[in-house]
C-alpha cells in the first residue's frame, strides 16, 4: 500500500478533515489548528511527489521539499500572527466564539 | 528497510495521523486537540523520514511540534478558557453541512488521484522504490542545502523576510496598546493624557 497513490489518499484525507474543523467548529483557536491540519496534508503530497520525481532524474532535485519547506515557513507566520490576533480579540471581546464575533461588528 | 517493514510503519503512521486529526477537530477543550494536533505532526514528521526527506522530518518536529505547538499551548494557557467559556459548538445541522462540504471535497479529491493519468505515470510498479534506487544524493542534507542556498535562494530569502514580517506584525498586534479608538487624533490625545 506505501505507493504514491496511498500518500495522495492520506493526504487528501488529512485534508478534508481539516476542511470539516474549520466549517464545524465555533472555536477560533481550534479552527486555527485545523489550518495547521491542512497544511500538513498538502505537505505530504508535496513531499510525495517530490519523492517520486527524484525518480526520474539523474540529479537528485529536491523541488518538493523545498516547496514544504516554504510552506513550513508560511504555516509559522501564519501561527504567529492568527494568535496574535486572537490575544487582540480575547482581550477586547472575552470571547473566542467565532459567532459572537459577527455579531460584534465595529 | 526492508519492503514489508516500510509498509508497516506506514500503515501505523497513517492510521495514528488519521485518528489524531480526527480527534483534533472533534474535541470540545482545545488543550486536548493541541496535544493531539502535536502526536498527528510527529506522524506526519514519521512520513517524511520514511519518503527518504530526513532534514524536513526533523524540521517539522522543531518548528511543528516545537515551536508552533509551544506558541498554541501559550495562547491557551494565557487565556485559560474554561468550560462556561468555552464556545458551545453548533447543532447537528451545522456540523451535518460540514461533514457533507468535507465527504464533498475527498471524493472529487479521490475520484481525481485515482483518474490523474500523472499518478498513473508516476507510479512505478513497485510503488515508492527504496532508498537505493533513488540517487544517492537525495534527501542527504548536505545536497539539500547545497540546493537550497543555489538554485532555490530566492525562495529562501522571501521566507526570510516573509517570516521577518510575521514577526513584527505579531509583535505590533498582540503588544498592550491603549484603549483604541476609531480616529487618530483621539487617540493621540489620550495617550498624551496617560503620559501625564
Amino acid at each position: 500500500m506505501f505507493s504514491l497513490p496511498a500518500l495522495l489518499y492520506l493526504s487528501a484525507l488529512l485534508f478534508s478533515i481539516g476542511i470539516y474543523g474549520v466549517l464545524a467548529r465555533r472555536n477560533i483557536l481550534v479552527v486555527l489548528m485545523s489550518l495547521e491540519l491542512m497544511l500538513n496534508a498538502v505537505n505530504i503530497a508535496l513531499v510525495g511527489f517530490g519523492r517520486v520525481h527524484a525518480l526520474s532524474t539523474t540529479s537528485g532535485e529536491h523541488g518538493g521539499q523545498i516547496f514544504t519547506l516554504m510552506v513550513l515557513a508560511v504555516a509559522a507566520a501564519e501561527a504567529a500572527i492568527g494568535l496574535s490576533l486572537l490575544l487582540l480579540i480575547w482581550r477586547r471581546w472575552k470571547t473566542i466564539d467565532l459567532r459572537e464575533l459577527c455579531r460584534l461588528s465595529g | 528497510m526492508s519492503g514489508w517493514l516500510e509498509h508497516l510503519v506506514f500503515g501505523i503512521l497513517a492510521t495514528v495521523s488519521v485518528l489524531s486529526s480526527f480527534l483534533v477537530v472533534t474535541r470540545k477543550n482545545p488543550i486536548y486537540s493541541a496535544l493531539f494536533l502535536v502526536v498527528m505532526f510527529a506522524m506526519v514528521a514519521g512520513i517524511f523520514m520514511l519518503l527518504d526527506a530526513t532534514f524536513l522530518g526533523f524540521m517539522q518536529l522543531l518548528v511543528y511540534a516545537g515551536a508552533i505547538m509551544v506558541l498554541y499551548l501559550f495562547v491557551i494557557m494565557l487565556i485559560n478558557p474554561r468550560d462556561e467559556t468555552l464556545p458551545d459548538e453548533g447543532g447537528t445541522s451545522e456540523k451535518a453541512f460540514a461533514a457533507g462540504v468535507s465527504l464533498l471535497v475527498f471524493a472529487l479529491l479521490t475520484f481525481g488521484i485515482s483518474n490523474s493519468d500523472l499518478v498513473t505515470e508516476m507510479t512505478t510498479p513497485g510503488g515508492i522504490p527504496a532508498l537505493a534506487e533513488v540517487p544517492a544524493t537525495h534527501g542527504a542534507i548536505e545536497a539539500f542545502g547545497y540546493e537550497l542556498f543555489s538554485k532555490h535562494l530566492l525562495v529562501f530569502e522571501v521566507a526570510s523576510i516573509l517570516i521577518l514580517v510575521g514577526i513584527i506584525g505579531a509583535v505590533h498586534i498582540a503588544m498592550k496598546q491603549k484603549p483604541a479608538s476609531a480616529d487618530e487624533e483621539d487617540s493621540n490625545e489620550e495617550r498624551l493624557v496617560t503620559d501625564v
